[in-house]
């Protein structure tokens, strides 16, 4: 069977919110600091302490490559991702409307959409989290690392409902 | 050129605002941050200006590397003269701040006057906004924040707020940041509530140029492994400051009952671990934060667990809030910590000052010098956790005699009290000790007594003196970058070789506040942590200024000789218990009586603590009353001060 | 210039000295290396008789929780004594 490729996995439980991937995204790809450029961005709700980290799913059937006029938009089947050719890219912005997860952006200051490439392979924002609140995993590996958290957590709870049990 | 960075001079009475670039030869002399924020107050106040009026200068700072590619460089600085100490005043916080400062455009905010009414000021991608601020005047602190981001209809903007005990002109308010980020000591949140100044916010989506952004990415990444690889660190990142607060209880090294005692015992409750279970508990496994790209993640998270505030989110609490709100106090419940640690956060005030205050009026009212008449029938006896919690709301509010009282700090309420009250107080240059005690650590004690903005651990700790480091390892840290062949000691116990560690840490705590990084990412409480030849590196890939390890520390040596300038031009004298480089009586007369065994029994000598106060200020070129020698001027550049660069 | 450098700089050789799963007495003059039991809840320092709380920030990392207050406190009561503290 073909592999899917890698793919970037974000467990937002583990996110301390340092937004280091926003920094270290923008200098890799711009050779600039500024979180704006940014193909990744932390979401934040402060007053709860909840940070969600946000970037490209690469989808399958992806909605900015469906919408794209001018078909500047396609897939990479090597890295599993996809990728903006900027010779046929209008600027139109298209795909920056459409896309549910808000991550093709526009930089107002290059007048250039953008989103994550993966790094050509070695994701920056993967690299530098030390916490690994994102991963850079076999996509079909995903659901499996999935599974064994949840029965991990199944497996807690059963023991704690056992020592509950003993208790009463 | 990477380093086109501006500084606004903002005037709150006239409402001018001007815009200026940083010369280079400034850079060079005094980089940015905590040091250029130094030249600044020196150049822009007034001998003698009232702290409290509008002639009192405001320096808002980043470091120089502040939203470059270097780790952690979060740090904010403010800067102005102290309205608790009248001498420097100067707090730094971590978060979010300073660095979405710089994407709007601005290294350096200096800020005059006083505006008619409430205010904040709005920077935004190279504009400076003076705004109207009477509907979120006598907001908490996070309720400030999220109404301005309301106000502004932008969710991304970053604040730096006084909160009400600012707005009360309590003499020891923070600047605050997000949930709990605290520019804590020297009441600079009160400078703000005297401008009627509310806040200042932020929003920038401005590059900052990296020098060498492949070099600057790279070197950030080794500057990352060195930093989480350190064993502190690891634990830091586990169990956040706290962790500190219990070794050091564990051997004797804290306040307790006041100066009573070094230990707080049965401190089972408030240990770092059981902290840590209540953050476990209330928000789950993953309950540490950070601030802007730090991988420390240091601060926790929590909910108050039980009582009035049941439920209520927030962050921390740092070792501060378990040493001022349960060592001191003797009230070492978790409970306590955590929502004394809360109402501080909300109303903007700082923990240290407030516990070791209340924990001194505890030891006074046991002592008879202040009664129930004074306290409006509190029962203020040590191990009273309602009476803490109640102190606090009162000094914030300034409610009732006592609450008005302490609120305007310990050598005012000494004063106002009179009595021997003074004799108990514990404190240098007007600002209350933290909860450390220091009568086992001769450094540590020269440390406290010669900080710059009154006792401090963070101007010039030598904190890695308590690892008895093999001497040939003392000797690689503090014979680098200048030589240094005099004594050092692996004792604690010793006073020889430490004025030499107290000055060597003074120029590296300066270093990393002139660059914008945090503490625990140098030579603080880790050994092995990074500090001027890495920074020289970090420098030069994230800015293009070529200053080798020598030269940075050069620079350290200067600011922090513009800190002296200011603090003697505003009265600091050597022996004035009041405003010098000395310790409270206790320090030489009372001996340990808790911890280690090796601990128990010690008190300073005095003799030898004012030899090494000799000896500390001749390694910083200052004649015997402290005062600088006119050539150790010429050499730093500093003879024609204020010579007005900026 | 010194910035292009390259190898190791004074703070990462250093890191060459650390030691795993020890922790040290919390005495300052002892400073015994203490290498509790793995899982332990308490360790007992073999040079100056301090006892101390374990806690296991994980299987490999041991750190002191704290003393074991009784046990402590009567070292430092005794210790007073010697000195003629009252």
């Amino acid at each position: 069977m073909e592999s899917m490729g890698k793919v970037l996995v974000i467990n937002y439980e583990k996110c301390t919110g340092c937004r280091l991937c926003e920094l270290v995204c923008a200098v890799m790809h711009d050779g600039i600091s500024n979180p704006t450029r940014s193909r990744i961005k932390v979401m934040k709700w402060e007053s709860e302490g909840l940070y969600i980290p946000m970037s490209c799913q690469q989808c399958q059937d992806a909605p900015c490559m469906n919408v794209c006029p001018v078909k500047a938009i396609s897939r990479d089947e090597e890295l599993g991702r996809l990728v903006i050719d900027y010779d046929v890219c209008i600027g139109c912005r298209s795909c920056v409307a459409v896309c549910p997860f808000g991550a093709m952006s526009f930089n107002s200051i290059d007048k250039k959409i953008f989103k994550c490439d993966l790094c050509d392979g070695d994701p920056q924002c993967v690299r530098f989290c030390e916490i690994n609140a994102i991963e850079y995993v076999d996509a079909d590996d995903v659901s499996l690392l999935k599974k064994k958290d949840a029965a991990e957590r199944i497996s807690i709870a059963g023991k704690e409902a056992a020592a509950l049990a003993a208790q009463v | 050129m990477p380093l086109d960075r501006k500084i606004a001079y903002i005037d709150l009475t006239t409402g001018d605002i001007q815009t200026k670039p940083i010369p280079l030869d400034v850079r060079k002399k005094f980089l940015g941050g905590r040091g250029l924020d130094a030249y600044l107050l020196y150049n822009h106040t007034e001998k003698g200006c009232d702290p409290l009026g509008p002639k009192n200068t405001l320096m808002v700072s980043g470091g120089i590397l502040t939203a470059t590619c270097a780790s952690a460089t979060a740090r904010t600085h403010i800067m102005a003269k102290s309205p608790l100490t009248g001498l420097l005043g100067s707090a730094n916080m971590g978060g979010f701040f300073a660095p979405e400062m710089a994407w709007a455009g601005f290294h350096h905010l200096v800020i005059k006057g006083k505006a008619k009414h409430p205010v904040y000021i709005y920077i935004h991608n190279g504009e400076v906004e003076i705004r109207d601020a009477r509907d979120i005047w006598g907001k908490s602190v996070t309720d400030s924040q999220w109404a301005i981001r309301e106000d502004l209809g932008d969710q991304e903007v970053k604040s730096l707020v006084c909160g009400p005990a600012g707005e009360n002109l309590v003499r020891f308010a923070n600047v605050m940041t997000g949930i709990k980020n605290s520019g804590g000591r020297s009441g600079m949140g009160c400078v703000l509530g005297s401008k009627n100044l509310k806040a200042v916010a932020v929003r920038g989506t401005m590059d900052i140029k990296i020098a060498r952004p492949k070099e600057a990415l790279e070197y950030n990444k080794r500057f990352i492994d060195q930093i989480v690889s350190a064993k502190v660190n690891q634990t830091q990142g586990a169990l956040g400051t706290p962790f500190i607060w219990g070794a050091t209880n564990s051997w004797g090294g804290v306040r307790c009952r006041n100066f009573q005692y070094n230990q707080c015992e049965y401190a089972d409750d408030i240990e770092p671990e059981r902290i840590d279970e209540i953050c476990e508990e209330t928000m789950g496994k993953y309950h540490m934060t950070g601030c802007f790209g730090c991988q420390v993640h240091c601060r926790a998270q929590y909910k108050i667990p039980s009582g009035p505030y049941a439920g209520t989110y927030d962050e921390g609490p740092e070792y501060t809030s378990q040493g001022a709100f349960g060592g001191e106090t003797d009230t070492p419940r978790a409970i306590t910590v955590l929502t004394g640690n809360h109402l501080v956060n909300k109303f903007g005030m700082d923990n240290l000052e407030t516990g070791s205050l209340i924990s001194w009026a505890m030891e006074l009212y046991e002592l008879g010098i202040i009664t129930s008449k004074e306290t409006d029938g509190i029962d203020l006896k040590f191990g009273n956790d309602d009476a803490v919690i109640e102190m606090i709301d009162r000094i914030c509010f300034r409610k009732g005699w006592l609450g008005d009282t302490l609120a305007d700090g310990g050598i005012a309420a000494s004063e106002k009290i009179g009595k021997n009250s003074f004799n108990y107080l514990i404190q240098v240059k007007g600002m209350s000790n933290l909860h450390s005690d220091e009568r086992a650590t001769p450094a540590l004690a020269l440390n406290i007594a010669t900080g710059s903005r009154g006792s401090d651990h963070l101007r010039s700790r030598p904190a890695i003196d308590l690892y008895h480091l093999p001497e040939e390892v003392l000797r690689k840290i503090y014979s680098n970058p200048v030589p240094y062949d005099g004594p050092l000691s692996s004792e604690h116990t010793e006073y020889i070789g430490k004025p030499w560690q107290v000055f060597w840490q003074e120029n590296c705590y300066m270093g990393v506040d002139c660059l914008g990084i945090c503490k625990y990412h140098t030579t603080f409480l880790g050994a092995t942590l990074p500090n001027f030849e890495d920074w020289s590196k970090v420098l030069y890939y994230n800015t293009g200024l070529e200053m080798n390890p020598e030269e940075i520390w050069d620079v350290a040596v200067r600011c922090n000789m513009i800190e002296r300038l200011f603090n003697l031009r505003e009265g600091l004298a050597r022996e004035d218990l009041k405003k010098g480089d000395m310790l409270n009586h206790r320090y030489f007369d009372e001996p340990c009586r808790r911890g280690a065994i090796d601990v128990v029994g010690r008190k300073i000598d005095k003799k030898k603590f004012i030899q090494m106060i000799d000896e500390f200020y001749e390694h910083k070129g200052l004649d015997n009353n402290g005062i600088p020698k006119p050539e150790t001027l010429k050499k730093l550049g500093l003879k024609n001060e204020p010579s007005h660069l900026v | 210039m010194t910035i292009e450098k390259e190898g190791l700089s004074t703070a990462e050789s250093l890191r060459k000295t650390r030691t795993h799963g020890k922790f040290r007495c919390h005495n300052p003059t002892c400073m015994e290396r203490i290498q509790p039991e793995k899982g332990k809840k308490t360790a007992k320092c073999p040079t100056c008789g301090m006892e101390y709380r374990v806690h296991w920030v994980n299987p490999q990392l041991p750190r002191i929780r704290g003393p074991v207050w009784e046990v402590n406190r009567k070292l430092a009561e005794t210790k007073l004594k010697e000195m003629g503290v009252k």
